[in-house]
């Protein structure tokens, strides 16, 4: 299980990357965490000429606030958010989504960036980045233009990325007073892949859901957004019947973990147990 | 609570462990550690389907490739083969031996018979480089049907070894008994079930390897492996090769756990083995990686009970009929067949007045059997299963139902149905023990709260009685050979092993304490063949029972010599003199002492000091073979969980276990073992299981498929002791493998507890959230 | 093949240069250049954590880092936290007290991850350090001795019932 032979490069610059990009095409791939890459390259799953490292690229490390949402850099560590307070007080949703992924050494080294990039339908972030209606910034050799997360998770481990593009930034829009968040999932183990996983928000005025979100994981191809759902959760319906409105409409496949039909039927639970708790978490 | 022996001044202490400091600061000297000049290393080309013709093999570009050294195949090196069987199993039927070995070649030639079958070795400057090489390797194979799964084989439709008449390797049908017939006929009450465990593997942490140094001019091999048993290693790479076993010396330093699958040399290290032969000119290394791990090291468990027994009204035992289906895979290590003494220890801690037993052990298109810390367990996971479903269907406690049948003191000795006779065990009193510790009433009451409020809990019992330190052929004995130097300290060299069973602490205990010495004058070498004797290696649970008992031996031996030497020193008579902490004084007399730091330059130097006609020099040997075949120990297993109801998630609350292993040399390791094995046996109920597709492609080959347990899923495991000794010398019963075989039968046991009452009946491991839910909702449909 | 290129690496506290291949993975350079041989390989995909080193102060998988990546930082391996006077550091000599380990192949990875977790966080809840063991993979201990190690070091209290080992 080694790697085969590429060409290391670690830009300092977007545009670096960008031109480096241009230059090698699809015999070129972007590093980042290296914490889903580099199995696969050690596999011989893949293998790619060149490696274009991101841990050294100026402007993609940084956590900022402002009007309104919450810029996560690319390659900021799943831990250094994690352990945020800027994270923790304005998504909180993403703060509770961060400690499922893997284990405290994977976030260590894996980046927020590149959990979203990788678009693995049972992860955590891209849900939460679907749930949120995050905006994901790429950059390309034209420059940079924002792809909502709506439109980002083509299918599985492909996005809207572009071949020449990277993604640059998360924007996570920040909720008012009055919300509660939640993301429960089911594993096998401490720290797996969801079997099925659940991520909710809810806001609340005069003790009626404003506002919901909800996001699922482990249980289609891509992240999905549970809308029928958010709107019975806005029309008043009770945290079961969420989760029966959510799970009603899921079509996942079997795996060795778990038959498609249980992970529809639990879909169904572990969508309640969100509900509940991102409401009691909203103060209803 | 415990019932225990009084210790002695180190045997029965907690004593720490001497190789720690070493392994903890990662100094520890495993095989991948080797590093030698000069040194190259091996890749395999492997198929990647699970039976099919090879039709053609290109090697010529991996030979070109740069850094490569040399491309061999099967055609290269299975004609070299001088000969290829194990010591403990014996030779195959064609060179006059009993058994049935699968076909055995280092590396396939012809056909493919499974995912993971090693069809050309290279050997490169890296690994790197040589799995390079190993990607321009063009195999071309005209692909045939797999046969998968243990009753598709027994049919025929395809022959996995086209060498052999069938896929049934060895079939022992269930004796014909006019009259146990009959009592089955008249019996109350006969009950049938079906119970099938999961195919698991025994995942050391750390994977197999080898570094095979054949120089071509010396005319000798070094060979340094992750193995438990130099000395069978090295017979095998002579007999391989065609070398005198005194021209190979095999080194195990730190091996890093095997569980049974580093005893037998297989197919890819004998491939490593002739290519090192052939090549001769450098030493070569190969590290498996964790994928050929899962996907080429030997697999266990892939096994079908079918149980019949026949019971009174009140649940007491009148027989049973029990019939093992094994998956032996393609090329089982050994013969792979585990039913016979499965069969014949099936009656376990109970009294049966029959046991009839069979079983098939059945060659598919999967990777070979091997042992699994205790390869006949599957006679405790369908018995103590077994057990329970016959109680709920006669409307009886599970406990209740083993109290009328346990074996009690009163019994002893006690012969089993199948002839095995157990003279010290202790069956009813750990059960007891564990229930106690459990706290049943109180455990019984939280049940019924929690279902109130549909909550799932539920407790499990498991009983058993080990095998342990078997003991026929060369399994017999194992020997010491012990040096005390000139400044008084001793070194014993045994056949033992270390990987991890503690015995670099527990053998200087047993020294130590039967010498008289300091324990830290005492050093155990081991695993290597230069230096120790020829024995079985460790393995089987042994070691502390038989290298012990060889241990001890050796040191009453050699301090008979010193009190004789020491005697004719001080004019006393031998009986007058005892020992302590390394000096030999005479009792009541302190001041007439002599150290054995004096003793032993004299044995060695001052020949006229010693008494007339003795020997110079302080050098003994002792090697010790048990009473019987079998040192029985036996344990209790009680297990309870929670199920979530919604997601038929499984989760362990408390497991405890009650533990008769005899003398204990050191609780600590005696614990240790215990866990290790326990938190085994709950991942292959809960966790772990190899899935082979129906076209014979392994779909669990990395961490993330094939699921070991981790540190939260497992609960706090609390051990009681009970310790009545063994008719073996030291008072010791093997124990190593215990609990990895009850803790199966006693989760699934807490589980159909939980779930009973629901209707759910469970027979079937894996039994993740999945196939819980699954049960569940079967239960509530019917 | 793709050139060798150099790389410099601070390990524990001293400057190596080391000419590899940009694919050799920093376990490998660890292991086979610098013959820092307590760095285990258990999986080389993440998930066994037996190659556990610490970067810039943070624990992460030697197995999953290319050494050309890491030229500037600051390596600590299993050989690196312990203190090389013989002695044993606390999370190390817990293990030994604890019976933490049993074939020891395991052990560097849970000696480096522990000892990087409990300085980053000295008090740990009983569920914290069984989530933050749940990275490593052992085998042979069902993690009883590891948990009580992690536990006497976060001061929190080790059920009455193990048997803890004793000096001689
Ligand atoms: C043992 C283990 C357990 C894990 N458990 C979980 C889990 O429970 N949940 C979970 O979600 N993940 C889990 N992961 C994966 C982990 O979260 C990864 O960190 C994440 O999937 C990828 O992030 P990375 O930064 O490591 O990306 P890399 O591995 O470096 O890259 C992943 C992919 O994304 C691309 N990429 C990365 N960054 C960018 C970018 N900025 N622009 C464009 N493309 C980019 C890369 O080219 C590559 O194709 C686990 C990993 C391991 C080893
Ligand atoms: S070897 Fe790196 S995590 Fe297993
Ligand atoms: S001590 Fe052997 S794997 Fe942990």
């Amino acid at each position: 299980m080694k790697p085969s032979s590429f060409n290391y490069h670690a830009p300092a610059s977007v545009n670096d990357v960008t031109a480096l990009l241009a230059e090698h095409g699809d015999d070129a791939k972007v590093l980042a965490g290296g914490q889903s890459l580099v199995p696969m390259l050690s596999l011989r799953l893949a293998a790619f000429e060149h490696l274009i490292d991101l841990n050294k690229v100026e402007g993609l490390a940084g956590i900022t606030r402002s009007n309104g949402t919450l810029r996560v850099g690319a390659v900021v560590r799943q831990a250094v958010a994690e352990h945020s307070a800027d994270v923790a007080t304005s998504v909180p949703m993403l703060a509770k989504a961060l400690p499922h992924i893997g284990h405290f050494q994977i976030r260590n080294r894996g980046t927020v960036g590149g959990s979203i990039a990788h678009a693995d339908p049972a992860s955590e972030l891209p849900a939460v980045a679907l749930a949120l209606d995050a905006t994901i910034e790429a950059a390309g050799p034209g420059g940079t233009r924002q792809i909502a997360a709506a439109d980002f998770f083509v299918s599985t481990w492909q996005t809207a990325l572009d071949e020449g593009e990277i993604l640059t930034a998360v924007e996570f829009p920040v909720w008012g007073p009055g919300s509660g968040f939640a993301v429960e999932e089911l594993t096998r183990r401490h720290g797996d892949f969801a079997l099925v996983g659940a991520a909710a928000g809810v806001q609340l005025s005069g003790g009626k859901v404003t506002k919901a979100a909800l996001g699922l994981f482990g249980l289609g191809p891509t992240p999905l957004r549970a809308a029928e759902a958010e709107a019975a959760l806005l029309a008043g319906a009770d945290a079961a019947e969420v989760g029966r409105v959510a799970a009603s409409g899921l079509n996942p496949l079997d795996d060795i973990h778990a038959s498609g039909a249980y992970r529809k039927q639990v879909a169904a639970v572990i969508v309640r147990r969100a509900v509940q708790a991102a409401m009691q978490e909203a103060g209803a | 609570m415990n019932t225990r022996l009084t210790a002695g001044r180190y045997v029965g202490q907690a004593v720490k462990r001497i190789e720690d400091p070493r392994l903890l600061a990662g100094r520890g000297r495993y095989v991948d550690d080797v590093q030698l000049p000069n040194m190259l290393h091996v890749a395999f080309v492997r198929s990647n389907v699970a039976r099919g013709n090879i039709v053609s093999i290109d090697t010529s570009e991996a030979k070109a490739l740069p850094g490569v050294h040399a491309v061999y195949t099967g055609d290269d090196l299975n004609p070299r083969v001088q000969q290829f069987w194990h010591t403990m199993i014996g030779p195959p039927i064609e060179m006059g031996g009993q058994t049935h070995y699968a076909p055995l070649k280092p590396l396939a030639q012809g056909d493919v018979r499974f995912v993971g079958d090693p069809i050309a070795i290279i050997i490169a400057d890296n690994r790197y480089i040589a799995e390079d090489a190993a990607d321009l390797v063009q195999v071309e194979i005209d692909p045939l049907p797999a046969v998968v799964g243990i009753l598709n084989g027994a049919r025929d439709d395809a022959l996995v070894h086209k060498e052999k008449p069938s896929n049934i390797s060895d079939t022992m049908p269930i004796p014909e008994v006019p009259e146990v017939e009959a009592l089955f006929a008249t019996a109350p009450h006969v009950f049938t079930r079906r119970f099938h465990q999961a195919r698991a593997t025994n995942v050391p942490m750390e994977p197999r390897g080898i570094v095979v140094h054949y120089d071509r001019y010396a005319g000798d091999m070094q060979i340094w492996a992750a193995t438990q048993s130099v000395s069978e290693w090295r017979s095998s790479a002579a007999r391989l090769t065609g070398l005198g076993e005194n021209r190979v010396r095999v080194i195990a330093n730190d091996v890093g756990g095997g569980f049974g699958q580093k005893m037998m040399v297989t197919r890819d290290e004998a491939a490593v083995i002739m290519a090192g032969h052939l090549f001769g000119e450098a030493p070569i290394k190969w590290t498996e990686d964790r994928r050929e791990n899962l996907m080429t090291a030997n697999q266990a468990r892939e096994e079908i009970f079918d149980v019949t027994m026949a019971v009174t009204d009140d649940g007491t035992l009148m027989g049973a009929k029990v019939f093992f289906w094994e998956d032996i895979g393609s090329y089982p290590a050994g013969a792979g067949a585990g039913a016979g003494l499965a069969g014949g220890v099936f009656p376990g801690p109970y009294k049966f007045p029959v046991v009839l037993p069979g079983g098939s052990a059945v060659f598919t298109n999967t990777v070979g059997k091997a042992a699994y810390r205790g390869p006949w367990m599957g006679e405790t996971v369908a018995r103590e299963q077994m057990m329970d479903h016959v109680a709920y269907e006669l409307g009886i406690d599970p406990i209740e139902i083993r109290r009328k049948n346990v074996i009690k003191a009163e019994d002893l000795p006690y012969t089993t149905c199948t002839t095995m006779v157990y003279e010290s065990v202790t069956p009813s009193e750990t059960m007891e023990q564990a229930l106690e510790m459990l706290d049943v009433d109180a455990f019984r009451a939280m049940q019924a709260e929690a279902r109130k409020e549909g909550r799932l809990l539920g407790m499990g019992l498991a009983v058993y009685i080990e095998p342990s330190a078997i003991a026929f052929g060369i399994l017999s004995s194992d020997q010491a050979i012990m040096r005390m130097d000139n400044t008084g300290k001793v070194i014993v060299a045994m056949s033992t092993g270390n990987h991890g069973h503690s015995l670099e602490t527990t053998i200087p205990q047993v020294v130590a304490e039967h010498l008289g010495c300091d324990i830290n004058d005492v050093v155990l070498v081991q695993g290597d063949t230069d230096s120790s004797p020829m024995g079985p290696g460790t393995g089987g649970s042994r070691s502390a029972v038989i290298a012990g008992g060889a241990a001890q031996t050796a040191s009453l031996r050699l301090k008979d010599k010193i009190l004789q030497i020491a005697a004719h020193m001080l004019e006393a008579s031998p009986e007058d003199l005892e020992v302590n902490n390394s000096v030999v004084s005479v009792k009541g007399t302190p001041a007439k002492a002599l150290p054995f730091a004096m003793i032993a330059p004299i044995a060695y130097q001052m020949p006229e000091m010693l008494p007339p006609g003795m020997e110079m020099g302080l050098e003994v040997t002792a090697r010790y073979q048990p009473p019987g075949p079998f040192t029985w120990s036996n344990a209790a297993h009680v297990c309870t969980v929670e199920i979530d109801a919604e997601t038929g998630h499984t989760k362990i609350l408390r497991y405890i276990v009650s533990e008769d292993c005899g003398r204990m040399i050191n609780p600590m390791v005696v614990e240790g073992q215990i866990a290790g094995g326990v938190v085994q046996g709950i991942g292959g109920v809960l966790f772990e299981h190899l899935v082979y597709d129906d076209e014979g492609n392994p779909l669990t080959t990395t961490f993330l498929d094939y699921l070991l347990p981790t540190a939260p899923e497992v609960p706090d495991i609390e051990i009681g002791h009970i310790e009545t000794l063994s008719p073996t010398l030291g008072g010791y019963k093997g124990m190593g493998e215990g609990g990895a075989i009850v803790a199966p039968p006693a989760v699934a046991n807490a589980i159909h507890d939980a779930l009973r009452h629901l209707g759910v009946h469970p027979t079937d491991f894996p039994l993740g959230p999945s196939q819980v839910l699954a049960l569940m909702n079967e239960a509530a449909q019917a | 093949m793709s050139d060798e290129v150099i790389v410099k690496l601070n390990v524990n506290g001293r400057d190596h240069k080391v000419m590899v291949e940009a694919r050799k993975l920093l376990s490998d350079v660890l292991r086979d250049d610098l013959h820092l041989t307590g760095t285990h390989v258990g999986c080389e995909h993440g998930a066994c954590g037996a190659c556990t080193v610490i970067v810039d102060g943070a624990a992460v998988r030697a197995c999953l880092l290319f050494a050309v990546q890491l030229e500037g930082s600051q390596i600590v391996t299993v050989e690196g936290v312990t203190p090389g006077d013989g002695t044993l550091n606390p999370f190390q000599q817990a293990m030994q007290d604890c019976h933490g380990l049993q074939c020891g192949f395991c052990t560097p990875g849970f000696v480096v991850s522990m000892t990087n977790y409990l300085d980053n966080n000295p008090n740990p809840t009983d569920d914290d350090l069984k989530i933050a063991l749940s990275g490593n993979l052992c085998r042979c201990t069902g993690y009883r001795g590891i948990i009580n190690a992690a536990r006497t070091v976060a001061g929190l209290p080790v059920p009455a019932n193990a048997a803890d080992g004793s000096d001689h």
